[in-house]
């Protein structure tokens, strides 16, 4: 079990490096790729540095790894430009690449299970504040990752104003990215209450966290 | 005994200045879209009253910031008189009352908060400094969602010329600065005020004047 499960984590990691091996090939603009792959390094290293004594559970693993990716994609052909938004503009007329919009929608979705678990294991939370919390966390990175896109906006290119990459001319593009991630959120949540009580049984807590 | 008839004051002058500003406010319909939110705290600080007191300082931090938000709800935040002041006093470009306002609310809202995570749900260390924080952000950013939502349901037409944004193709993110920049500063004074001792490790006030 514990081999397995190490097995997997390094496969997860494996797969990451690799995927930060491809993207920094030839990414379409590389001073955004740099700037995109800063934070996702960061939380990388924070993982495995905390994976001693606070691991996580493999299902957390997995979906972080999956944001990752989801990230890595949309650092290599800017969050504008991803060929799978381009197709789905197409396929169905939205008028811009929803990519950056699906991707904030999974940072909610993939993201609050990690970040419950991470309470579960650190604070003694319990009720509805256990689902509450999370969800408020999540909202909370989102309206910060606007901010700091604003700053870095400004800083980068203070010509474009409103209409640079991340929000491609929509005046109202952060409140929909937060809305997005909210929502992913929310359902997270939703699945997860109604897992729960189909299987009853207390989930890990703080107890037997150190094993 | 005391403290009763503090809280008793608070509320007096609360609904008082409440009365005063609902006499001929700026625009109505916009005050009543202010007001709504508020009243539904003030009710809930009533009705929880018997199973949850926050502490005295807290009420009163809560009821600076109601006073605070009346008034801008009374002018319409965009056309406060102590903001033209101030406009004019720092040659500003835009009356920056409202944004004053997002500060307070971070600043004077984020220590009840951080009472309700520490009493209620038993957060500890550096989680009862992050938490309130990330709070304050995260319901910052879902007001900034809801106002957005208003603006195109009310007037599709003006996008962002929208009162609240008065024309700032930035102003959600500022705004969300100000509150974020507001709450860091009231957990800086919060540790500041626990090296001092002047209140104890759970955030209580060292004073007993708690029930």
């Amino acid at each position: 079990m514990v081999t397995q499960n190490k097995r997997l984590l390094a496969g997860l990691l494996l797969w990451y490096v690799l995927l930060s091996l491809w993207t920094a090939y030839a990414p379409t603009d590389r001073q955004f790729w740099l700037l995109s792959s800063i934070l996702p390094g960061f939380l990388v290293l924070a993982l495995i540095g905390t994976h001693r004594f606070l691991p996580l559970s493999p299902a957390s693993y997995v979906l972080i790894t999956l944001f990752l990716t989801l990230h890595m994609i949309g650092a290599r052909y800017t969050y504008a430009g991803v060929p799978a938004g381009v197709w789905l503009e197409q396929a169905v007329p939205l008028g811009r690449n929803e990519y950056d919009r699906i991707v904030h929608f999974c940072f909610g979705f993939l993201l609050t299970y990690p970040i419950e678990e991470l309470f579960r294991l650190t604070v003694p939370l319990r009720g509805w504040l256990l689902y509450y919390l999370p969800v408020m966390t999540v909202l909370g990175l989102s309206g910060l990752w606007e901010i700091i896109e604003s700053w870095v906006a400004r800083l980068v290119h203070p010509e474009l104003g409103i209409t640079y990459l991340g929000s491609q001319g929509d005046v109202w593009d952060a409140q929909k990215d937060m809305a997005a991630a909210m929502y992913g959120a929310l359902l997270c949540t939703a699945l997860l209450l109604w897992y729960r009580r189909r299987r009853p049984g207390l989930p890990r807590q703080i107890a037997d966290a150190s094993h | 005994m005391n403290r009763t008839k503090l809280l008793l004051g608070l509320l007096l002058w609360y609904g008082l200045l409440w009365i005063v500003l609902a006499i001929a406010p700026r625009d109505r319909q916009d005050w009543w879209l202010e007001n709504l939110l508020a009243l539904a705290a003030v009710a809930t600080l009533i009705a929880t009253y018997r199973r949850f007191q926050f502490s005295t300082p807290s009420y009163l931090l809560m009821t600076a910031f109601l006073s605070l938000h009346a008034i801008g709800a009374h002018y319409t935040y965009a056309e406060v008189p102590f903001g033209f002041w101030l406009q004019q006093l720092f040659g500003f470009s835009r009356n920056p009352f409202d944004r004053l306002v997002h500060f307070s609310y971070g600043l004077l809202l984020a220590y009840p908060l951080r009472e309700l995570l520490v009493r209620l749900a038993g957060v500890k260390g550096l989680w009862a400094y992050y938490l309130p924080v990330s709070g304050m952000l995260a319901q910052s950013g879902l007001f900034e969602i809801v106002e957005a939502v208003v603006a195109q349901i009310v007037s599709p037409e003006l996008g962002a010329a929208y009162l609240g944004t008065q024309g700032d193709e930035w102003d959600a993110q500022m705004d969300m600065i100000a509150a974020f920049a507001g709450a860091l500063l009231c957990m800086v004074l919060v540790v500041i005020s626990a090296r001092a001792g002047w209140t104890n490790r759970r955030g209580r006030p060292a004073s007993p004047d708690r029930p």
